[in-house]
């Protein structure tokens, strides 16, 4: 327990020195032309995972609860947001009999039942709150925390633990892909969702009126253009003109922004995190994870603690979902492919479980690795191929698993360790 | 060690097999029984095709003679022969393509010609073609081509054209083939229906000498056809009614789906006012009743249906879940990379196919039978070579063991795919082919018997090694109390590497057997098995053989009937399946948290 105290207290500079590269050294070189905004909404989406990678951490590291269904949570989320960006994005004119636009995604693998023709089709009811910005954030982080509460409640309650959690959270995970592809849970299969144009915050209570909006369209080009409803070229012009309503994903600045925030609530989590573990709550995390019968015996119920835990990496997760969506603009069940899961093992693992920081360190340290070995390299004498990644990233998880079972953050800290010590020698040899 | 495996719930299942060579050879016999016994009809069948048949040709030159009368007789002795070939050598002689060329001494040849080339002077030749098989005719070793005015035109007029294509129908009634005979007898019943085969059908149907099978195939053909009859008035729809209820008794299916369309039929003829209601009540309340005994039938035919493929399929998962609990239960090692070892044995079936240069049109059955051991050796090496670099320093580490081997899961996916490609076809022997029916409609596909009894061998196999020989002992010892067993000179760790092969060997096995029920890919380990087959560890509880033994077919099963349940429209599926049989597990956890047989006292207690 104390050892990992200590860990915590060293990995705080580590964690200051990656927030000033992001807030202030990318920044600049986004600044001086060197970065893209290509390269910022990247390095934006695995800040992202970065968070996802940090409920993992405290759940894995600190609980000792190994879940392999942590991107069905984000996805979770991740639909969350986008089908608030669904609402408010996309060709308009497909209005619904009650009204409302009906999503183009959507619309287009609309499962309909026989006899039912494409003016039948409905928005369904659960996807109107997500018109409201506001009511989306609460829901995207609610969602996913709630759907953790359930399953935490039946599964530690009956004292699943270790593996047999792991296998039912990926059954789980393999479950929820299913449903997730299907048409017929109208969240657009597996198309995911698409068409995300602007974040509408300002939207009240849909209070969008596509008519209203050819009228006023019309009111400011002239009448004598003929408005289609399924027309191509007319309907981006009135995008521009929705696009007032909000905030353009398309527009660098928003980007910019995007990024911002998301490093704002990987800085933000990582803080819940730390505060949790280094108070009397995160003791009794510790002790479930060192031994959990003996706390048991104490007369602490383990289970409300690990599905406190549970909960708060659900949410997490949830929260780096919604985060997720406007960077990438597209969300699709694969991201809930029970491999994807894994892989957040993975980067918790190559960063280090046993300190928040190794899973920041991790989550962003494979998926640049990720992107720079997607693409064809020229490695000295070796040209490199897409296609050996997975074998690549298979032999460094052995490798990890095998010898660096503390992870990159281990190497961090044995070199920091040796730096202070040299340092000290030095002074003390000078004095 | 008597936890591993109840004795007694064991000894009910399987008669003791004394040696391990007799399992040997009965494992590998299976295939080789299974070939002999399918292969005799399909032999014969392409014998009585070939042989020239000396009645068939004595009668095509009356073809040629002019007489109706006498073409008459002829076709219809044709048709009775049942040869097959005869089939488009009819749909020719119909369409006109069959000519009369005779020699110079006057004799009749019978020929086919499809078109005709010409030369620079323009004179049409016919290329010829043999009436029967279609090849070219030869004479002196080259095919004819005669002058087209040297052919005489023997095209029949319009009412032989109608009997000949009835004929055509007929020719399968009197095949020797049991197969093409039964599909032929089935044809009958269909639309159009043949009201021309009747007598051939009643001939069949009365028959004492004909296949069970086939006698009822025509009498219920014979039924269909009366059913199928046009009607005009009340009388006709009695008589439908009454090869209706005729069918009722035969518990056809196939009339079923028919039911429908002729209560439409009444209810026109009862709007047209051509029968009044209380003609039409009497046919609504006899038709309710044949509808209700038939959709008895049929929903028993499914359930029978949906219970063979839930043990087929928890066979497959028994098979895989098999070496899944004797590397956890004895070595606290979940391997995350067991999917991967059933792929690797259904491409090592793959290799042995491309070897033996198997295919469809030409089949080497024999490959199968050397592809079983094979995949077994293939998945074992693999398996023993994980052990050694990645396994063995993660004995009872299970969490870390998942993680370390779902890296090798990757890394021999990629692998193979870059070897192999993403998709590749094993195609299964012929023998596997058909299905055995045990009784009306319930057809039991031999590749899911062969995987059924596959999986029953791969237990007893397992049961065998570890009750019965030294090296099980071995193993149950290391079990119990590897710290002991070692201090009394037991090599625990030769016998986790035997385990561990012994384990992947029978995923190999795994994947061998699922080469004739589905496709190959290199995921197909972590798309289709990995999941379940955890789960049935899960509920079966670790180190069980017997636990995976019951949860296996209990999840197989349950799941293939859960799947085709309907609740007002909404029919459930694979999808939702999975999803109540997960929720059905995370309930079953609550009253058993260690699966369904848990090892018990000091055991149990162990992490």
């Amino acid at each position: 327990m104390k050892n990992s105290d200590e860990k915590l207290i060293e990995n705080k500079g580590s964690f200051g020195a990656l927030l000033l590269i992001g807030f202030a050294v990318l920044p600049f070189l986004y600044g001086e032309g060197i970065f893209s905004i290509g390269d910022i909404n990247m390095l934006g989406r695995y800040m992202s995972f970065a968070i996802l990678a940090l409920g993992l951490g405290l759940l894995w590291g600190y609980v000792g609860i190994l879940s392999l269904c942590q991107f069905t949570f984000f996805c979770l989320g991740a639909y969350a947001m986008g089908m608030h960006l669904a609402h408010h994005g996309g060709p308009e004119g497909i209005i619904d009999a009650n009204g409302w636009k009906i999503p183009a995604c959507l619309f287009v693998v609309y499962p309909y039942d026989v006899g039912e023709s494409s003016g039948d089709a409905l928005v369904p009811g659960f996807w109107k709150p997500f018109w409201n910005l506001p009511l989306t954030l609460i829901l995207g982080i609610l969602i996913p925390g709630v759907t953790a509460f359930l399953l935490g409640y039946f599964v530690f309650r009956s004292r699943v633990r270790g593996v047999y959690f792991a296998i039912l959270t990926q059954a789980i995970a393999v479950a929820g892909w299913l449903v997730f592809c299907r048409n017929d849970v109208m969240l657009c299969g597996t198309n995911g969702l698409t068409r995300f144009d602007v974040i509408a915050p300002s939207e009240s209570f849909h209070t969008f009126n596509p008519v209203d909006a050819k009228d006023s369209w019309i009111a400011s080009h002239g009448a004598n253009m003929d408005y289609d409803l399924n027309g191509d070229e007319k309907l981006d012009q009135l995008d521009y003109s929705i696009a007032d309503v909000g905030f353009s994903l398309s527009s660098e600045r928003v980007q910019l922004w995007l990024y911002w925030i998301t490093l704002s609530c990987l800085f933000g989590a990582y803080l819940l995190c730390r505060w949790i573990v280094k108070s009397r709550l995160g003791k009794v995390l510790l002790a479930i994870r060192d031994d959990e019968p003996t706390l048991h015996f104490f007369g602490y119920k383990p289970h409300i603690y690990k599905i406190f835990a549970f909960c708060i990496a659900a949410a997490l997760a949830g929260l780096a979902g919604m985060l997720f969506v406007p960077q990438m603009k597209i969300v699709t069940p694969s991201n809930m492919e029970a491999y994807r899961s894994v892989l957040v093992v993975v980067w918790v693992a190559v960063g280090g479980r046993s300190s928040l920081g190794g899973a920041v360190l991790g989550a962003l340290s494979v998926n640049l690795l990720y992107n720079f070995l997607t693409s064809e390299q020229d490695l000295l004498f070796f040209k490199w191929s897409p296609d050996y990644w997975p074998i690549l990233l298979g032999l460094i998880f052995i490798a990890v698993v095998l010898y660096l079972p503390n992870g990159l953050i281990e190497i961090v800290n044995k070199l920091k360790k040796k730096f202070a010590s040299s340092h000290l020698v030095t002074n003390s040899s000078q004095k | 060690m008597s936890h591993l495996i109840p004795s007694p719930f064991f000894w009910k299942v399987f008669p003791l097999l004394n040696n391990f060579c007799s399992l040997l050879i009965f494992l590998g016999l299976i295939p080789v029984s299974f070939a002999q016994d399918k292969k005799v009809p399909v032999e014969t069948s392409i014998e009585t095709n070939t042989q020239p048949n000396i009645d068939l040709l004595s009668q095509l030159p009356i073809l040629a003679s002019g007489d109706d009368e006498l073409i008459t007789e002829a076709i219809t002795k044709l048709a009775k022969t049942g040869d097959t070939r005869l089939e488009s050598f009819f749909e020719l002689y119909r369409q006109g393509s069959v000519y009369n060329w005779p020699t110079e001494d006057g004799e009749i040849r019978i020929v086919v010609n499809l078109e005709t080339v010409m030369d620079d002077d323009f004179n049409e030749f016919a290329p010829l073609l043999e009436p029967l098989t279609g090849k070219p005719f030869l004479v002196d070793g080259k095919q004819a081509k005669p002058d087209l005015l040297d052919l005489e035109d023997i095209s029949p007029g319009r009412k032989l054209r109608s009997l000949v294509n009835s004929s055509k129908f007929l020719i399968r009634l009197f095949s020797p083939d049991y197969e093409t005979r039964i599909s032929g007898v089935k044809k009958c019943g269909d639309p159009p229906f043949m009201t021309e085969a009747m007598t051939s059908l009643q001939d069949i149907s009365n028959d004492k000498e004909e296949e069970e099978k086939i006698r009822w195939t025509a009498s219920e053909s014979i039924a269909l056809i009366g059913f199928g009859q046009k009607s005009e008035d009340f009388e006709g729809l009695t008589s439908r009614m009454d090869a209706l209820e005729k069918l009722s008794l035969l518990n056809s299916l196939r009339a079923l789906a028919r039911i429908d369309g002729f209560e439409k039929d009444v209810e026109a003829l009862e709007n047209s006012e051509k029968i009044n209601s209380k003609q039409s009540a009497t046919l609504y309340k006899r038709i309710s009743k044949v509808k209700k005994i038939l959709e008895s039938h049929k929903s028993s035919v499914e359930l029978a249906g949906n219970l063979f493929r839930g043990l087929s399929y928890g066979s497959v998962l028994i098979l895989i879940a098999l070496g899944l609990a004797i590397t956890f239960g004895l070595m606290g090692v979940i391997n995350m990379a067991h999917g991967e070892l059933v792929m690797i044995g259904a491409y090592a079936t793959y290799e042995v196919q491309m070897y033996f240069g198997h295919s469809p049109e030409n089949s080497v059955n024999e490959y199968y039978f050397f592809a079983l051991p094979i995949a077994f050796i293939a998945s074992a090496a693999v398996g023993l070579l994980m052990e050694k670099f990645v396994v063995r320093h993660l004995y009872n580490r299970p969490l870390e063991s998942l993680l370390a081997t779902w890296g090798v899961s990757l890394l021999l996916i990629q692998l193979v795919r870059l070897r192999y490609g993403d998709n590749i076809g094993v195609n299964a022997p012929t023998w596997a082919r058909g299905g055995y029916e045990i009784s009306q409609d319930v057809v039991l596909p031999f590749a899911r018997l062969y995987l059924l009894a596959l999986s029953a061998a791969c237990v007893a196999f397992i049961y065998f090694i570890i009750r019965k020989t030294r090296k099980g002992m071995l193993i149950r010892a290391t079990m119990q109390n590897r710290d002991m067993a070692s201090s009394l000179g037991v090599r625990t760790r030769n016998v986790d590497r035997f385990t561990f092969a012994l384990g992947s060997g029978i995923a190999g096995v795994a994947g061998y057997g699922w080469t004739i029920v589905g496709g190959v890919t290199p995921d197909m380990g972590t798309k289709l098995f990995i999941v379940d087959s955890f789960l049935v560890v899960v509920a079966g509880g670790v180190g069980e053989l017997a636990g995976v033994l019951c949860s296996g077919l209990g999840i197989g099963v349950i799941t293939k009937l859960i799947e085709p349940l309907e609740f007002g429209g909404f029919i459930i599926g694979p999808v939702w399946g999975k999803v109540i049989l997960l929720a059905l597990i995370v309930a079953f956890i609550q009253y058993k948290p260690a699966g369904l047989f848990a090892p018990k006292g000091r055991l149990g207690d162990k992490k």
